[in-house]
């Protein structure tokens, strides 16, 4: 029986329950999970304190104002809250840079692993905003929707993703 | 819905997401570079459970009336080329969007220099996209879904795939046990391709 206290839990219990999230999603929100678009809310909004004129740009303004823009920027909020509680509760917080970074960069260099996380953020996002969806929009909600648009984009995700993983050395 | 309640609804949901993303582990770096470097599979694992689940709520919710479906258009050019750059950045950044927030929770300070590089990423993004869009919106087939190509009903395509998924799940598991890819400090890190490589013949040549 899985239990709030354990280190983890089987990849199918936690996948189910990730579909299951679904429901409260299609049912009281209207929409389908996603964590991506968040990110031009808070940017957009951050942004407009220092240059207003954004509001002008379509885009900022479909994604500034409105129950959910605001409802997937709390729902990712929500992510770290949960993840800090898990690892809280099994004893697994983490502290610094994962040791998997030192042999996949051959560098214990903490100022290389945040250059990299801050390109490879970047990077991330600006893609997920081309594509119009990430792994949560378009993966776990295209593809269970069945969305045509969503089988590419993933597959587009897993080539790049891969590809550039090759670059780095073998974890 | 007003904002207030939409955003304890989204709290109360992203604190369940977040905490099976702990749970899961998929949120490790080292889950995510070893799916990408085809040496952990944990990942696919947790990722065709979550969509097979949804397949069959999703089919539920469609078939009972309760819901419909909100799919986003085919863009054959954004599909590809975003998924080619999401692709990238998540090899680098060790997450994806979702699990970046998962890290920060679970204490990693790496993740807050993805969180910061993410956020300009979305913003140069939303400056740009009024020169990007004509681009972006060119060769669509619109909201095209999987069943509307089979010409079935929603439901039974999305309970058909669901089943090959599960399939494919079975023989993944047999493949590789998942419990083996979980690694001794639940962070999804294997022993390391050399004394893996090496350890394999000598093992060998002792039982011999």
């Amino acid at each position: 029986m899985p239990a709030l206290t354990d280190r983890a839990w089987s990849p199918y219990l936690a996948g189910a329950l990730l579909g299951l999230l679904q429901i409260p999603a299609f049912l009281l929100i209207g929409t389908a999970l996603g964590a991506s678009s968040s990110f031009v809310t808070v940017s957009a909004t951050l942004a407009s304190l220092v240059d207003p004129a954004i509001q002008q740009i379509d885009y900022a303004a479909k994604h500034l104002a409105g129950a959910k823009n605001w409802w997937q920027v709390a729902l990712v909020v929500g992510v770290a809250l949960g993840a800090f509680l898990s690892s809280r509760l099994s004893g697994t917080l983490r502290r610094g840079i994962a040791p998997v970074w030192e042999r996949a960069l051959g560098t214990k260099s903490p100022a290389i692993r945040f250059v990299l996380a801050f390109a490879g953020g970047f990077l991330m996002l600006a893609g997920a905003r081309i594509a119009d969806g990430c792994t949560s929009g378009h993966g776990l909600s295209g593809m269970a929707q069945l969305a045509v648009g969503s089988f590419v984009a993933i597959a587009a995700t897993f080539a790049g993703g891969i590809a550039v993983a090759h670059v780095l050395r073998r974890v | 819905m007003s904002i207030l309640s939409a955003v304890l609804l989204g709290l109360a949901m992203g604190v369940v997401f977040g905490f099976v993303l702990e749970k899961s582990r998929v949120f490790e770096p080292a889950v995510i570079l070893g799916q990408l470097q085809l040496r952990n599979f944990l990942m696919l694992k947790i990722f065709l459970s979550g969509v097979a689940a949804g397949l069959v709520v999703i089919g539920v919710l469609v078939a009972t009336g309760l819901a419909g479906l909100h799919p986003k258009p085919a863009l054959w050019t954004a599909d590809i080329v975003g998924g080619l750059i999401l692709g990238a950045g998540i090899a680098l950044a060790g997450a994806c969007p979702g699990t970046t927030l998962a890290q920060i929770g679970a204490g990693y300070r790496d993740a807050w220099f993805t969180l910061a590089g993410g956020l300009l990423g979305a913003l140069t993004f939303t400056y740009l996209e009024p020169t990007l869009r004509p681009v972006l919106l060119e060769g669509g087939a619109g909201k095209l879904t999987l069943d509307k190509v089979l010409g079935v009903p929603f439901p039974w395509a999305a309970f058909g795939f669901a089943a090959l998924l599960v399939i494919g799940l079975v023989a993944l598991e047999r493949w590789r046990p998942w419990q083996e890819e979980i690694g001794t400090n639940t962070d999804g890190l294997l022993p390391p391709p050399e004394t893996a490589a090496s350890a394999a013949p000598a093992e060998a040549a002792s039982r011999a």
